[in-house]
């Protein structure tokens, strides 16, 4: 069975406590201020970033959720395995994005880095397999 | 010991793991490379079998099966599959490798790879012809037939720092099937090739190489037994190399050819089919693309010998690799050529086109010029 959103998010945030603290210290930095709604397959999670602390809810209040990101299972590892960019992504409909650009372009560039934090990490790779 | 015997092969070719107190555990990697041309299907195969990180730690540890198979056209089909340490058995007793998902073993001077890498199922029989060389035999034989240079003395320091393994098997026979969604290659020659590697060294501290080997077939008239390539990077930044160019006949004489009686020339731009890997490089790097040389020539004399070989790439797998204490990230550009050979060795003369496998490794955006 496939893990599910909160659960991955959760072990995701131990993870990186235990392996990569001082990168997870400055990616809050970087999200000061977001309420991140993700949605997968629509299983929802929120991501809330403030006070210097990271937090994963089920829900948050519409008002304050500033990026909300839908994305179905086959479209997530489609792109991570490289069969899919993000424009054709999101020209598919696997993929779509709301938020004002600036935001947005800020959660692109912190998902960059973990990524990239994700090719040095089997917990990462083999962690994310369990969402499929 | 200066030579081995195929009977040798099961410790030679066994995976030489760290001690358990070993300070650098964490940077070891150790992997087999399988490569082979079948000419009847025109099926190009590298796979590639490895352990990362420290092998008693379960949670950072992992094994990884690779396949870049380069079929009719040049079309490319890749494939990548990590597994975790719980579901690895290798040892420093034999070469298996098994996993849940696909097994490399080796009994009665046979390997036998069944299983599946991700979309890719493999059941291949691979026979082992010619006894296995160690880099301490290859180091021995250079030295006994050139004289020691600076770049020889370069190229081997940056070597010895990083390998504490490297052994070939230079013959060795595929036979079986490969299957990819739609297609299915029936495979037997005679023209695979095995590289294991190993060492405890981060991937930031490597200058990289160019290495490969025309897969000939010594049977198939006017072509060679075997022509294998090593140019190793060094210096500060890695703007050296030494290396040279192996070429044995039939009749098994041999000649090499030192990069100090050689000319390299590249030129063009590589337009064929690229595959990347992992697929999340083009997620972070929707652009990269690294030079690949529409050509590539390697030329040199040697006490009257002569070679020419021009590389044409039919297609290219390149693999970004990260530095796990750093930024740095490596680039393997793994190629499936046309190799032209024409060379004079020992009163025979050569002149033909051999299919051959070039690898050609670099930091990642510096002299990103390869292969």
């Amino acid at each position: 069975m496939a893990l599910r959103l909160r659960k991955f998010l959760d072990e995701l945030l131990d993870v990186m406590r235990e392996d990569s603290p001082r990168e997870l210290r400055r990616l809050i930095h970087d999200a000061s201020g977001l309420t991140y709604l993700q949605t997968l397959d629509g299983e929802k999670a929120v991501i809330i970033v403030k006070n210097r602390q990271i937090a994963i809810a089920g829900r948050a209040n519409k008002k304050d959720v500033n990026v909300r990101v839908h994305i179905t299972r086959d479209c997530l590892f489609d792109i991570l395995e490289g069969r899919l960019t993000l424009v054709e992504a999101l020209d598919g409909g696997g993929l779509k994005v709301f938020g004002d650009p600036l935001t947005l372009l800020r959660c692109y560039a912190i998902w960059e880095r973990v990524i990239s934090l994700a090719r040095k990490s089997p917990r990462f790779y083999f962690l994310t397999y369990e969402l499929r | 010991m200066l030579s081995s015997r195929i009977e040798d092969l099961p410790w030679v070719d066994a995976f030489s793991l760290p001690s358990l107190f070993d300070t650098r555990a964490s940077l070891y990697k150790e992997w087999h490379d399988f490569v082979f041309f079948d000419r009847g299907s025109q099926l190009f195969g590298l796979l590639n079998f490895a352990v990362h990180g420290n092998p008693y730690d379960g949670k950072r540890g992992y094994g990884a099966a690779l396949a870049f198979l380069s079929g009719p056209g040049g079309k490319v089909h890749t494939a990548l599959k990590l597994s975790p340490l719980h579901q690895l058995k290798v040892s420093p007793y034999d070469p298996d490798f098994l996993t849940k998902e696909v097994s490399v073993s080796y009994q009665a001077t046979e390997f036998t790879i069944k299983g599946k890498i991700d979309d890719v199922s493999l059941d291949l029989t691979i026979p082992v012809l010619l006894p296995p060389v160690t880099m301490t035999q290859i180091g021995f034989d250079v030295l006994s037939k050139s004289r020691i240079n600076v770049e020889m003395v370069g190229a081997a320091g940056e070597m010895a720092g990083i390998w504490d393994k490297w052994v070939e098997l230079p013959k060795l026979s595929v036979v079986g099937t490969i299957g990819t969604p739609g297609t299915s290659y029936t495979v037997d020659t005679t023209t695979g090739y095995q590289d294991h590697e190993g060492g405890r060294f981060d991937w930031g501290g490597v200058l990289g190489w160019d290495t490969g080997v025309l897969l000939c077939d010594p049977t198939s008239p006017g072509e060679p037994e075997k022509v294998s390539f090593l140019f190793y990077r060094y210096g500060p930044s890695g703007e050296s190399s030494y290396g040279g160019v192996i070429v044995r006949t039939a009749e098994g004489k041999e000649r090499f050819f030192g990069a100090e009686n050689m000319t390299i020339t590249r030129t063009g731009e590589f337009s064929g089919e690229r595959a990347y890997l992992p697929g999340v490089t083009k997620l972070l790097y929707p652009d990269y693309r690294p030079h690949v040389p529409a050509t590539t020539v390697f030329s040199g004399t040697e006490s009257g010998d002569s070679i020419e070989v021009t590389f044409t790439p039919r297609a290219v797998c390149t693999i970004v690799v990260p530095s796990t204490t750093g930024e740095a990230e490596t680039t393997f550009n793994e190629t499936h050529c046309d190799a032209a050979l024409k060379a004079v060795v020992g009163g025979e003369s050569y002149d033909k086109v051999i299919p051959c496998w070039f690898e050609s490794v670099r930091p990642r955006g510096r002299f990103d010029d390869g292969p």
